[in-house]
């Protein structure tokens, strides 16, 4: 454990140094740009918060601060694309939580300007190697808009990235209660059956008023008053904003699938766990998935134990672009962990660091800004003693828009206080 | 609406149908008596409530109604050996066999001694209700008793041999208390015990402290005197006054450890289920507890989700299930059948034949539903089989009860011959 107190150390006094600093250039990095690119030895810089050069030799701009990283990697920050990171901080007390809100349909609601810059689990969850994340809403039919947010910043105006890229519909799903042996009152099937059309009665009346608002808009409607729900609806109506869609088994999946194909609307899949024959549909249409949990069971008995271990290979066979999300708050920090187990199922590593790094930036359209170590976009990177996705692997260094950030957390400070302790 | 004119009907029907012959017989019919060989042409005479003689040659009393039984078959009146027939349906009295999930009764439990979902001391003869539409449905299907037990709870209550006609609940015990019925119910975390695990804890710890309280009870009758009284617990009452335990168990893993279970009360226990009891056979055999087997064999709800696929384990006991009464008659342990949720006449005789087609013999089949039951509970001395002296049930059927074509004829309860209400039964097919 001596190794872990000495990087602690190492970083402090890294972070010192680099602090202040606007350019600063790393040098002798073994660099992985996520962009199909290794360059060992090689250098970037950084420049007003992005990268501004990378390659196997770049000479330092005057009062550039020199991190030199030899023996290290580089990789591009990691992005988990769903969480609810700020907005909750511990489930059971019921204050700290700010995920819900009334109401079945609310549009017009960001995951932002709740998001909570003090959260312990920002801290917990760059320690592992994760620089932005994808922070939802949750509750009623819409939920309100998901935002990318750094892990870093005073305030959440400073934390944002992206504040509005998706909407998160909770898409009604027939969910009767299952019979187990022995426990045959089961079903309640026509009465989920009917719950659900009610819900989607209601879901498709929602957007026949949106649409009706556009249409009087775009008329120049006068008489018209401005509504805030519905002009949260506006981009997603006209195809610019996702719906960010939770559908796990084959017939919620093609449920939605037709619903989006009906109302034209752009989706993103997520929560995928049993696509079955959906998956060609998904396929057809190129709808992004969000992968959950990895490490999981199956969904029904009798099916084979590794296959929620080998669905992503899978969908990556397929064709289908995913990226992971922990679904989670507090273990969000595995997210790295959950495309590694899907690489000792038959994900190649490459598509398995992409699903956490420039397939989530692409799909929540920031890819030209996020996602690879790439001269133009942000310097989010990671100085690793290793793969990322290893869990013995420790991060040293951390930049989230070129500034070298803290990797202390609680779970540091608790390790650092408890080694002290007498024996 | 369509309910309201059924039991219009049945209201008409159902008096019409008894008759009080003191003497009664029936004559050149096939008989079954459980306790002997079939014979193909005998005579069974009843004579106030009891059966006088049965045999080939019996001749007919002057001074009796006379049943002539060409083509006719006559049974041991079918015994349910485990059910609710005649308790008024409530919210709370699911049939017995299934396992509910259900609130807490009354107050929030912290532990054992709290009693939860304890009506042990409840006797069914105290909630039948002679008026009940299920004892007249019943006898339209050839059932002349059933073994009640009221339904809720872990401990239940006590069940008694009830005889399906009289005026009150009193003239038709005709053994009572025969057992306790026990249930794996569990208040879903709300109340104790909430677990299947505290389920087990507890009805582990009600045996010990019935034990204890029946140890101190003796000791402090023998010399009252000096001695603090013990506080009377009814729960516990009720455990000590049954004379067997009726446990759940339907499959494999719980047919086993049931058996283990079991063993542990040191009291005679009955197992109820037995759905995968071929696969158990080992354990169960060696047990000696009878099986009681649920006639409802398991089969896809018809409300269930199109969308769910069922287990291996659930289709596997689907399949299994009917041929349980065959592998248990083959490996000679006793069983009789109860009928679970099945309420229509025609469901019971159908589940009841798909046991004969996976297997068991006719013989076999109407032993478990009637002498074994009475073996079972320890009847057997006055009911379940046509022996002189025993107590004048029978069902009579029109050719044999297991072909689909088949009428009940009569059934006759205490010497009472009662007929179906036929009408009520055809008028109750389309509200359904």
């Amino acid at each position: 454990m001596k190794k872990l107190s000495m990087a602690v150390a190492g970083i402090a006094m890294a972070f010192g140094a680099a602090m202040a600093q606007d350019t600063i250039l790393i040098r002798n990095a073994h660099i992985h740009t996520g962009a199909g690119q290794e360059i060992p030895g090689g250098f970037v810089l950084i420049q007003k918060g992005k990268i501004a050069g990378v390659g196997a030799k770049l000479a330092a701009p005057k009062g550039a601060a020199i991190i030199d990283a030899k023996g290290m990697h580089l990789y591009p920050g990691m992005i988990d694309s769903a969480t609810a990171i700020g907005l909750t901080e511990i489930g059971a007390v019921r204050e700290t939580n700010d995920t819900n809100e009334l109401g079945e349909f609310n549009p017009q609601l960001r995951a932002l300007i709740a998001v909570n810059p003090e959260s312990e689990h920002i801290d917990v969850t760059r320690a592992n190697g994760i620089t932005s994340v994808m922070t939802l809403p949750a509750g009623g039919i819409i939920s309100g808009q998901g935002s990318l947010i750094h892990l870093d910043g005073w305030t959440w105006e400073e934390m944002s990235l992206a504040p509005n890229v998706t909407i998160r519909l909770n898409f009604p799903v027939i969910a009767p209660i299952s019979a187990g042996p022995g426990n045959r009152s089961s079903s309640g099937y026509e009465d989920a059956r009917k719950r659900y059309e009610e819900q989607l009665d209601r879901l498709r009346l929602f957007l026949e008023e949106a649409r009706r608002y556009e249409k009087a808009k775009r008329a120049g409607t006068t008489a018209m008053q401005s509504d805030p729900k519905f002009e949260a609806m506006l981009p997603v109506l006209t195809g610019k904003t996702p719906l960010f869609v939770f559908a796990a088994k084959e017939r919620a999946i093609l449920d939605v699938i037709q619903f989006a194909r009906r109302e034209k609307l752009k989706i993103i899949l997520a929560g995928v766990r049993e696509p079955g024959k959906a998956l060609a549909e998904i396929v057809k249409d190129k709808i992004p998935v969000i992968l959950p949990e990895t490490h999981s069971l199956p969904l029904e008995e009798d099916d084979a134990y590794d296959s929620q271990y080998t669905l992503p290979a899978e969908l990556h066979q397929a064709g289908v672009k995913f990226a992971f999300g922990s679904f989670d708050t507090q273990f969000s920090r595995n997210l790295p962990y959950q495309a590694a187990a899907a690489v000792a199922f038959g994900l190649p590593k490459d598509v398995a660091l992409k699903a956490v790094t420039s397939n989530a930036a692409e799909i929540w359209g920031l890819g030209s800004q996020l996602g690879t170590i790439e001269e133009g976009k942000l310097a989010d990177l990671i100085l690793t003693d290793g793969d990322p996705l290893e869990a013995r692997t420790q991060i040293r260094q951390m930049f989230i828009a070129g500034k070298p950030v803290s990797l202390e957390s609680r779970h540091t400070r608790l390790y650092e206080k408890y080694s002290k302790r007498p024996q | 609406m369509r309910h309201v004119v059924f039991v219009l009907v049945t209201a008409l029907v159902a008096p019409v149908c008894a008759e009080t012959p003191g003497v009664l017989a029936v004559r050149n019919a096939r008989i079954f008596t459980a306790s002997g060989p079939a014979m193909e042409r005998g005579t069974v005479v009843v004579r106030d409530g009891l059966i006088e003689a049965v045999g080939a040659n019996v001749p007919v009393p002057a001074d009796a109604w006379v049943i002539e039984g060409a083509g006719l078959t006559v049974y041991p009146g079918f015994t349910n050996a485990l059910s609710a027939w005649g308790i008024p349906r409530q919210a709370d009295t699911a049939p017995p066999g299934r396992r509910p999930v259900a609130a807490p009764l009354g107050p929030v439990a912290r532990g054992p001694e709290d009693r939860p979902l304890n009506t042990s001391w409840v006797t069914a003869q105290e909630l039948v209700q002679p008026g009940d539409p299920s004892i007249e449905r019943a006898r339209s299907g050839g059932f002349t008793s059933a073994v009640v037990f009221p339904g809720a709870g872990i401990f239940a209550g006590q069940g008694a041999w009830m005889n399906l006609a009289g005026e009150k609940a009193g003239h038709m015990v005709v053994a009572s208390p025969l057992g306790q019925h026990l249930t794996l119910r569990t208040s879903g975390f709300t109340s104790f015990p909430g677990s299947l695990m505290g389920v087990f804890a507890y009805i582990r710890q009600v045996y010990l402290d019935a034990d204890y309280y029946k140890a101190s009870r003796e000791i402090y009758a023998k010399e009252p005197r000096g001695m603090k009284r013990v506080d009377y617990d009814r729960a516990l009452e009720g455990v000590l006054a049954a004379p067997r335990v009726l446990l759940p168990a339907v499959t494999k893993v719980e047919l086993e450890r049931m058996v283990r279970f079991g063993a542990e009360l040191k009291r005679p226990v009955v197992l109820y289920g037995g759905h995968d009891a071929a696969r158990a056979m080992e354990a169960v055999k060696a047990s000696g507890f009878p099986v009681l087997v649920n006639l409802q064999w398991p089969e896809r709800p018809r409300q269930a989700d199109p969308a769910q696929e069922d287990s291996l384990r659930t289709l596997e006991l689907r399949e299994a299930a009917p041929a349980a009464p065959a592998a248990l008659a083959k490996a000679g342990v006793k069983f009789a059948f109860y009928t679970g949720g099945l309420e229509k006449p025609q469901e019971i005789r159908a589940a009841a034949k798909k046991a004969v087609d996976a297997g068991l013999s006719r013989e076999e089949a109407v032993r478990a539903l009637t002498l074994s039951v009475a073996e079972i509970y320890g009847v057997a001395d006055r009911a379940g089989s046509i022996e002189p002296g025993k107590i004048a049930n029978l069902t009579i059927v029109d050719g044999d009860w297991f072909q689909e074509r088949a009428k009940v004829r009569a059934v006759i309860v205490d010497g009472v011959k009662y007929e179906p209400a036929a009408e009520a039964e055809k008028k109750e097919e389309p509200a359904k």
